[in-house]
């Protein structure tokens, strides 16, 4: 029986300066390597979520994924409270910023950030005085909406405190200040990220929305009655950094398609779309990883119901996202049927793509939810699916999970960590790899030929999106010299001693984290 | 010490001891850090630097020993021996390299103790954390490290023999490129050259670099130190010079190695001529568009030190363009500052540009803009133009704000794919040269 997400998770952090890492909050696995049966009973038992592992490579932070969420927001600055490495990749994103924008017909910005550029003596001093002329320059020389802090390792560990500084410099600054706490040591689960920037958007961002004065008292009525009417409609979609424009546009015309009025929050936003969040009838999370703690918390302040279910991938997701919104609605009959037209188009869309891909040996890895539906996607149409990689698994995917009927589906758990996945793509031989960013050159080196699990002008989710998978996956296979050549005059730095080892083998139970 | 910094062009110090090992052939880094900043800073220089990627041992794929909460209350030391150890069973490389991170240099653990441990297996260890400085502070903690530990002593030195510090891999986006220029025009007058990162170089060689007679670092700010840990540790003198690029510029710079080797000058000026003429064969072809298309330019650079006065001083010799305005990013001491600003007092322009020092971009951007008489709606007006900006990726929106020519050169650079090119020496400088005039021509 499939249960609530987030079943018994409470909402109620925003007392706090910082949110609890999900390690305490929610939990989860980091360090797997088996069966999809013997993952299904660990994780049931516990025992997948004590378990660590030796040999360890660099994964991710979850500064970057904090500062994804809090630096799309229009007219931001954001502040990087640290030595100058923490983002330091920004500094190339220059036109990232821009396109995604532009991409969303919002006006173009520039990516302006600073860093405090901590040095030895601030690692003494805690460094918060230029921390302050840093806020005070970004508010006179860029006038932004916002001005995000953002503390790294150094400060977090020293116990510099910049909720003081906010809460100093506040009366002063015309920008509203955000402090986000996202130091990357303390938690095993980047997705810990997320959390700190949606508790800064909660605790710091949101206000009660400006109401423009009426003119008369009829217009007053009617200004009402169309405001309650438009919010009794009204879905708000939450988007995600690994979300293109694509996305949003055909997730927008699903949820149009049943007679409600899309809204897609929070990236991008302006500091007045966050104000009037509240005035929707339903919040619909697109990956429950990402925001189960913003829509929890929404809950709280203004009372609106969320949806927190499936990643709308492939035709099978997509399709249950879209009954689990409109019956919210009472809508059952209007999804049916735009589901039957929608899949038929698709299907008949599909078949060329299908055809060639029939039978061809794939593998996923990346962010839970994604790899899941992706994978569900791919096996739909014909496909066999040989193994998966998460970066861990947590309940947010435990529905998923048990939904597979494969017991002896390869699954790994690990967050980055090629050396594990090159071992068994090894032995597993795909014929074709699709996975995040980070891992697909490491794949390539391999010999597998590969597409990325997600990218910012790609679309992959709804209809559109799994026309898309399935017809870049075919045109992958198309042609796979480079994959090729690069596997025999690259290759990678491991062993023979590594690559002949069960990865189980590097995997240990309860060791300190 | 320093101030806060408006869109920094560089990252940390463990960010640019990463970027120094990735280009080091078969070398691999072992991070003892928290998770994330290994794959985090590999990715700054491969997406940032004309898509260098993560090399040998790069990205997800360094070995990291994950520190977290628990350690940062008791300790990192035992997780680290762990991956020092399981790191030399399972991946490949001729040296590792034990690196830290902010977290583990707070707590107090000592790396550079425990990879001393394992010495015989060629495993360093090298103070690295953030906050000790910037990329250039990271590459040469790394070369010193490897100058003091790893490179033998020898008595006898090899009088034709230099070694090429202050180009810092990644952050010099066209470091290969510009290796292999001054290693060609360098091996035409008889010398050898030590770069650490050069084709054909590896950690066998760099082991015997203890041979050079002389040090040539092409950075005030970075390779100084390294060059100083040659001079004490292997009685290896240094020079500071500067970047060569195009025939004049390399013909100082040749002149000088040679008078330091005490090659006879007769050789040099023939390498010189001979190169010259060919720089010039080729230069040749965009005569005719250059005079019928004006292609003459106001230059504004933004760059670091490192490119700053032989990019300007290359268009401004060679080009005949107008050196305008200069802003460096990279050097904080006031005395310095004045050293370097001038070195343009040689340029031979009419016109030498204003240098200034500034890392907040918004406000170098101002700078530039009151380096000009405003405009006051008058009939006729001596507009800044036609503008060229070289610099980084950071200065595209600016480039257009003034209608500008615009070229990247300086980190970072995301706008374009970088092979094996390179702008230094005779060569190189072609490369430039046809870099710039693209871009003037590209719409056409």
């Amino acid at each position: 029986m499939p249960v609530k997400l987030n079943e018994n998770l409470k909402y109620n952090f925003l007392a706090a300066d910082e949110p609890p890492v999900r390690d305490e909050r929610v939990g989860g696995c980091i360090a797997y390597c088996g069966s999809c049966s013997c993952l299904q009973g660990d994780f049931k038992s516990g025992c997948a979520q004590a378990q660590n592992r030796r040999f360890s490579q660099s994964g991710g932070c979850q500064l970057g994924l904090a500062v994804g969420i809090i630096n799309s927001l229009t007219r931001a600055v954001t502040i990087i409270h640290s030595p100058l490495g923490c983002c330091s990749g920004l500094a190339g994103s220059a036109g990232v910023r821009k396109t995604s924008r532009l991409s969303r017909g919002l006006t173009a910005e520039e990516q302006t950030f600073i860093h405090t550029n901590m040095d030895e003596l601030d690692v003494v001093s805690g460094g918060l005085d230029k921390l302050k002329r840093a806020i005070r320059y970004a508010d006179e020389e860029y006038h932004p909406e916002v001005i995000s802090i953002v503390n790294g390792c150094v400060p977090g560990i020293i116990g510099a405190d910049i909720d003081a500084v906010v809460r100093e410099l506040e009366p002063q600054i015309s920008a509203r200040l955000v402090p986000i706490h996202c130091e990357g040591f303390k938690s095993r689960f980047v997705s810990s990220g997320y959390d700190a920037a949606n508790h800064g958007i909660l605790k710091y961002l949101i206000r009660d929305p400006q109401e423009y004065p009426q003119l008369t008292e009829e217009a007053q009525i009617k200004y009402d009655f169309q405001k309650k009417f438009r919010t009794s409609r009204t879905v708000n979609i939450f988007n995600v950094g690994s979300n293109s424009n694509g996305d949003e546009v055909e997730l927008s015309r699903l949820v149009s398609a049943l007679g409600l009025i899309p809204k897609v929050v929070p990236l991008n936003s302006t500091v007045d779309d966050l104000d009037h969040l509240g005035e929707a009838a339903l919040n619909v999370s697109i990956c429950a990883t990402h925001d189960d703690y913003l829509l929890g918390h929404l809950k709280e302040r203004y009372g609106t119901e969320y949806l927190l279910d499936v990643l709308p991938i492939g035709i099978n997701c997509t399709n249950t996202w879209i009954r689990k919104i409109a019956a919210h609605f009472h809508l059952e009959k209007e999804a049916e049927r735009l589901i039957e037209q929608e899949n038929k188009e698709l299907r008949e869309a599909i078949a060329p793509f299908v055809e060639e891909l029939k039978g061809k040996k794939i593998f996923v890895g990346g962010g839970e939810t994604r790899i899941l539906t992706t994978a569900d996607f791919y096996k739909s149409i014909g496909m066999e699916l040989v193994g998966i990689k998460a970066h861990n698994l947590d309940r947010f995917v435990e529905n998923l999970l048990n939904d597979i009927d494969d017991p002896n589906l390869t699954v790994e758990v690990a967050a980055g960590q090629p050396a594990e996945e090159l071992n068994t793509l090894s032995k597993l031989k795909p014929d074709i790899y699709i996975g995040h960013a980070g891992a697909n050159g490491w794949v390539t080196k391999l010999g597998i030929p590969n597409i990325p699990l997600f990218g910012a002008p790609i679309n992959y989710m709804g209809y559109s999106g799994a026309f898309e998978l399935a017809r870049r996956a075919a045109r992958a296979l198309k042609n796979t010299n480079f994959s090729k050549n690069i596997g025999k005059y690259v290759g990678h730095p491991l062993t023979k001693e590594w690559m002949d080892l069960d990865p189980n083998e590097n995997i240990v139970q309860g060791s300190r984290f | 010490m320093g101030d806060f910094i408006e869109r920094s062009k560089f990252s940390c110090a463990l960010g640019g001891a990463l970027s120094t090992i990735a280009a080091i052939p078969k070398a691999v880094p072992i991070v003892h850090a928290s998770g994330g900043c290994a794959a985090a800073l590999s990715g700054t220089y491969n997406l940032s630097a004309g898509y260098r990627g993560v090399g040998y041992c790069g990205g997800n794929m360094i070995p990291t020993s994950n520190i977290s909460q628990s350690h940062i209350v008791f300790g990192g030391e035992e997780k680290l021996v762990g991956q020092i150890e399981s790191t030399l069973k399972y991946i490949k490389g001729d040296i590792y390299i034990v690196v830290t991170g902010c977290q583990t240099e707070i707590i107090g653990d000592d790396a550079v103790s425990i990879a001393a441990r394992y010495r015989d297996q060629n495993v360093i260890g090298v103070n690295t954390p953030g906050f000790l400085g910037n990329t250039l502070r990271g590459y040469d903690a790394i070369l010193s490290a490897l100058v003091k530990g790893i490179i033998t002593k020898k008595e006898q030195k090899d009088p034709k023999t230099i070694n090429l510090l202050g180009i810092v891999p990644g952050h010099d986006v066209f470091y290969r490129g510009n290796i292999a220029h001054l290693t060609d025009i360098l091996s035409k007058i008889g010398v050898k050259v030590n770069s650490f990162f050069g084709d054909g170089e590896s950690v066998e060689k760099i082991k015997g670099y203890g041979d050079a007679s002389l040090s040539v670092v092409l950075s005030e700010t970075a390779g100084q130190i390294t060059a100083k840990q040659f001079e004490t540790t292997h009685g290896i003198p240094f020079v500071t010079t500067e970047l060569p690029i195009g025939p004049k510029a390399s013909e100082r710079f040749l002149h000088l190695i040679a008078e330091k080797l005490g090659i006879e000058k007769e050789i040099v000026d023939q390498v010189v001529e001979t190169e010259t003429k060919y720089f010039y064969s080729y230069l040749e072809r965009i005569v005719d568009v250059a005079a019928d298309l004006d292609f003459q330019r106001y230059v504004a650079a933004f760059t670091d030190s490192y490119y700053a006065y032989p990019i300007v001083d290359f268009v401004s010799e060679e080009l005949g363009w107008i050196p305008h305005f200069v802003s460096i990013n990279d050097i904080q001491d006031a005395k310095k500052q004045e050293a370097y600003a001038k070195k343009f007092e040689a340029l031979t322009s009419r016109t030498k540009p204003q240098v200034i020092f500034e890392d907040k971009v918004g406000l170098a951007k101002k700078k530039l803009r009151a380096s000009w008489p405003y405009n006051h709606n008058q009939k006729y007006y001596d507009a800044l133009g036609p503008l060229y900006i070289i610099g980084s990726v950071v200065e595209r929106d600016l480039a257009n704000d003034y209608g500008a020519g615009f070229l990247t050169v300086a980190f970072p650079v995301s706008n374009r794919a970088v092979l094996n090119k390179g702008y230094a020496g005779f060569r190189g400088a072609l490369s430039l040269v046809e870099d710039l005039l693209t871009n003037l021509v590209a719409s056409r």
